[in-house]
């Protein structure tokens, strides 16, 4: 079966799942993963999708044109064959908290650190919450962990750029305990 | 003696209610081995729940005495024919995943210590008091008893700091 990865955003207001499911749903698509949110004022979908026939973007013709047409951004993409598969990520999942005065430059630091040590984000949220006039950064990464790499030695490398950035950063593992 | 399958949902007797024990019998007996033979046998479970190697039974194993989370706060092997929980307090969030659910984890809200009362497998009235990991093992393992998964008590998607309600 073809999957296809679909993102829509637009200005949030109730219905949307519901128009864009309906949508689906007529077409015979399969929504297999999918992760929906609002970010600011916008409501976000990202969908993996799939369906029996359709082999390319052509296969949908004009299908998403309503969500358009009510102000919604639409973007499809047709996923290589074995795309659409959750790979089988080994490792101990940590969670590092993020957060301080909000101020440039505080993604990047931190995630390049990951990155260069070949640690893979499974997710990331940013928000930007307090007062206005007082505004804090707060950044929540889920990363699994590769076996070389103990959870002591990430919690050293973020004490350090807990200093250079002047934010709080902590680590700790929340791999999943199974019953 | 024997290691049993672990049913998977959508199996309908994940879903059902259990009937109690009526009397410790042989049958009930092999029962229990059964579902310790599938615990030790399953490497990383630290619990079993009658219903999910197919036996709509009130029976559960639990041993978190091998895991790292558990090892310093257990009571050892448990067995628990026709648990129940007398009081709860506290509140624990824990990332739980399920052999019978496979490929999926989500955060569960659960009462950091709860006083179960239960039958041992000598048909021996038990009373204890659990805390922590050894807790949240027995409300988990517990559940599978009223058909209840971890799906049903999944608290948050994800990170929940943002979404908590403003007050």
């Amino acid at each position: 079966m073809n999957h296809f990865a679909l993102t829509i955003i637009g200005r949030d207001h109730p219905g949307i799942v519901a128009q864009v499911t309906k949508i689906l749903f007529d077409l015979g698509c399969n929504i297999a993963d999918s992760s929906c949110s609002i970010l600011g004022g916008q409501f976000a979908m990202i969908l993996i999708i799939s369906h029996p026939q359709f082999d390319s973007l052509e296969s949908f013709s004009d299908a998403f044109k309503p969500l358009e047409n009510d102000g919604l951004s639409v973007f499809l993409r047709t996923l290589q064959p074995g795309g659409e598969a959750t790979p089988h990520l080994q490792g101990e999942l940590c969670l590092i908290s993020v957060y301080g005065s909000d101020k440039p430059g505080i993604v990047y630091p931190v995630v390049r650190e990951l990155g260069e040590r070949q640690i893979n984000i499974t997710d990331l949220n940013t928000k930007l919450v307090g007062s206005p006039d007082r505004p804090v950064y707060v950044m929540m990464i889920e990363a699994i962990l590769p076996s070389d790499i103990p959870l002591e030695q990430l919690a050293e490398v973020m004490a350090q750029l807990k200093t250079k950035l002047q934010v709080d950063i902590s680590v700790r593992n929340i791999t999943p305990v199974e019953l | 003696m024997a290691v049993r399958e672990i049913l998977c949902y959508p199996d309908p007797l994940l879903k059902m209610v259990c009937e109690p024990i009526a009397e410790l019998n042989q049958a009930c007996d092999t029962l229990i081995q059964d579902l310790l033979d599938t615990m030790i046998a399953s490497g990383h479970s630290v619990g079993v729940a009658a219903p999910q190697i197919g036996v709509s039974r009130r029976v559960v194993v639990v041993d978190v005495s091998n895991s790292k989370l558990g090892r310093d706060n257990n009571h050892g092997q448990l067995v628990m024919i026709n648990p129940e929980i007398l009081e709860q307090s506290g509140q624990k969030i824990m990332r739980e995943g399920c052999m019978s659910v496979p490929d999926y984890t989500g955060n569960v809200a659960r009462a950091e210590e709860v006083l179960v009362q239960f039958l041992d497998r000598n048909g021996d009235q038990q009373v204890i008091r659990a805390s922590g990991f050894e807790a949240v093992a027995i409300q988990h393992e517990l559940d599978h008893l009223d058909g209840l998964l971890f799906l049903d008590r999944v608290s948050s998607l994800k990170t929940d700091v943002f979404r908590r309600k403003k007050h």
